[in-house]
């Protein structure tokens, strides 16, 4: 053992001033080369390749903790929570079966108007590995990647609603960018009344935007809103987010509307990520839907002018 | 195995990345402290000579990589607290463990502010003073942790 190094008085090599200009160029080169082109995707993918056994290592002790507490979970809470599945599988049997024959009609119908066949959705499960540590974007990582057919732009949903969307994919794992994000915005529809708008993350306290509708827009507190499909990106009817709060400014035009995603994006696990749907698919129902909103505009047209 | 050595600082560096790479989830998202900062700030206040801002800049894109954050947005705020701790480095010595940590927190909150400026910058548009908590948590991390156990200026005979 060498404990008798020269004495370091001074930092040998460059100047901490010329180290830190070099740095600092060069992380203002990064930043600009990543924010205005896409040349780095590469280099981002391939280092994550080589941080991957680091999150691996990081996630082991509670994916170790989770495997011993399935093991020792006890029989009576197992079978209460047999027979509570096997309750929800009764109730949601039957609701299936309601869906069954909706389903064929539906299909019945688009036939009998030459339109699109709604398309199946491939969907894979995948778990959340962390969070990002900066409070201003809500971003999670999952533990799939291109190595299990994740692709760019996939919608995530949970049980209870729509979570977000793959936003970036490496070989091992992907980033969600979640619904309250402010980048993210999604093309919505009101369940009630068909009413379309675009929702945008409100980037803090969880919520989500809905501007750009004129004060006297028929939506109510409690109304539920889904996708509406039209953007080719999150297939149609997942549900959104309820509306919480509707309020008017005097010197605005537009109404401030706030609403609670339904998903619970703050604390579960796992999400399913499904595909979306093919393009002609979704051309063709866009084609549809204009149809028909213009036919029930012309008979409501119709039917006012009938009235006096 | 020396305490001062390239691969001790390296092994601190990885395991802080470990750290700051557990599932964290809800509140405590905001209160994490910055580990791999204090991991770095720890090593360019005892030796400079091994951990110094370049080592600092790489850890920092590091950061931004885990994050999923623009390239090189923490590595340059990395690097400009790396530049300020080791241009007084060699004062630190003077001052007692209540300065030192005074001295610390002052490199958090300057990394926090760099850090925040740089986004409000790039593309958010959001600011909450949450976002200085972490400093906090940070320090005190620090006083508990470093300052009880292993004192920046009680250094090793190799060390000057």
């Amino acid at each position: 053992m060498d404990q008798h190094q020269t004495p370091s008085f001074f930092i040998r090599g460059p100047s901490a001033f010329t180290r830190f200009f070099f740095f600092s160029m060069l992380s203002l080169l990064l930043m600009a080369s990543d924010s205005r082109f896409n040349y780095l995707v590469g280099v981002r993918q391939t280092l994550m390749v080589v941080l991957q056994p680091l999150q691996v290592v990081a996630d082991s002790p509670f994916v170790l903790s989770r495997n011993i507490q399935s093991y020792f979970a006890n029989q009576q809470s197992l079978q209460k929570e047999v027979k509570k599945l096997n309750e929800r599988l009764l109730i949601q049997g039957a609701q299936l079966q309601a869906l069954e024959s909706l389903k064929l009609e539906n299909q019945n119908l688009r036939d009998l108007g030459n339109a699109a066949k709604a398309s199946k959705q491939a969907a894979h499960i995948a778990e959340i590995m962390y969070m990002g540590r900066d409070p201003f974007t809500h971003r999670v990582v999952i533990n799939v990647g291109t190595n299990q057919n994740v692709t760019l732009g996939q919608a995530a949903i949970d049980a209870s609603g729509l979570v977000g969307q793959v936003t970036r994919v490496f070989p091992y794992s992907s980033e969600v960018t979640l619904l309250t994000d402010q980048e993210l915005s999604i093309p919505i529809q009101v369940e009630r009344n068909g009413l379309r708008a675009i929702a945008f993350g409100s980037g803090k306290s969880g919520m989500v935007d809905i501007p750009y509708l004129p004060a006297n827009v028929d939506i109510k507190e409690g109304d539920r809103l889904v996708t509406s499909g039209i953007d080719g990106v999150y297939p149609a009817g997942l549900a959104v987010a309820t509306v919480e709060s509707i309020k008017s400014n005097p010197s605005s035009p537009f109404a401030k509307i706030t609403a609670k995603p339904l998903a619970g994006i703050q604390n579960h696990r796992l999400i399913l990520l499904i595909d979306m749907p093919a393009k002609n698919v979704v051309m063709e129902e866009i084609k549809h839907t204009l149809a028909a909103d213009k036919a029930q505009q012309k008979k409501s047209m119709s039917t006012t002018e009938k009235k006096p | 195995m020396r305490l001062n050595s390239h691969r001790m600082v390296y092994i601190s560096l990885l395991l802080a990345l470990i750290f700051q790479l557990l599932p964290w989830s809800g509140v405590w998202v905001q209160i994490k402290p910055d580990f791999v900062l204090l991991v770095l700030l720890y090593w360019m206040l005892r030796a400079p000579h091994l951990c110094n801002i370049g080592t600092a800049w790489c850890a920092g894109l590091m950061i931004d990589l885990v994050n999923g954050d623009l390239f090189g947005q923490n590595a340059l705020a990395y690097a400009l607290t790396a530049f300020i701790a080791v241009i007084y480095q060699k004062r630190l010595i003077l001052f007692t463990v209540l300065q030192q940590s005074g001295y610390v927190f002052l490199l958090l909150f300057i990394n926090q502010l760099t850090l925040l400026m740089l986004k409000l910058f790039m593309d958010s548009k959001q600011f909450s003073f949450l976002y200085f908590v972490s400093c906090l948590s940070s320090i005190l991390l620090w006083h508990l942790v470093v300052n009880a156990r292993w004192g920046i200026a009680n250094r090793s005979p190799d060390q000057q």
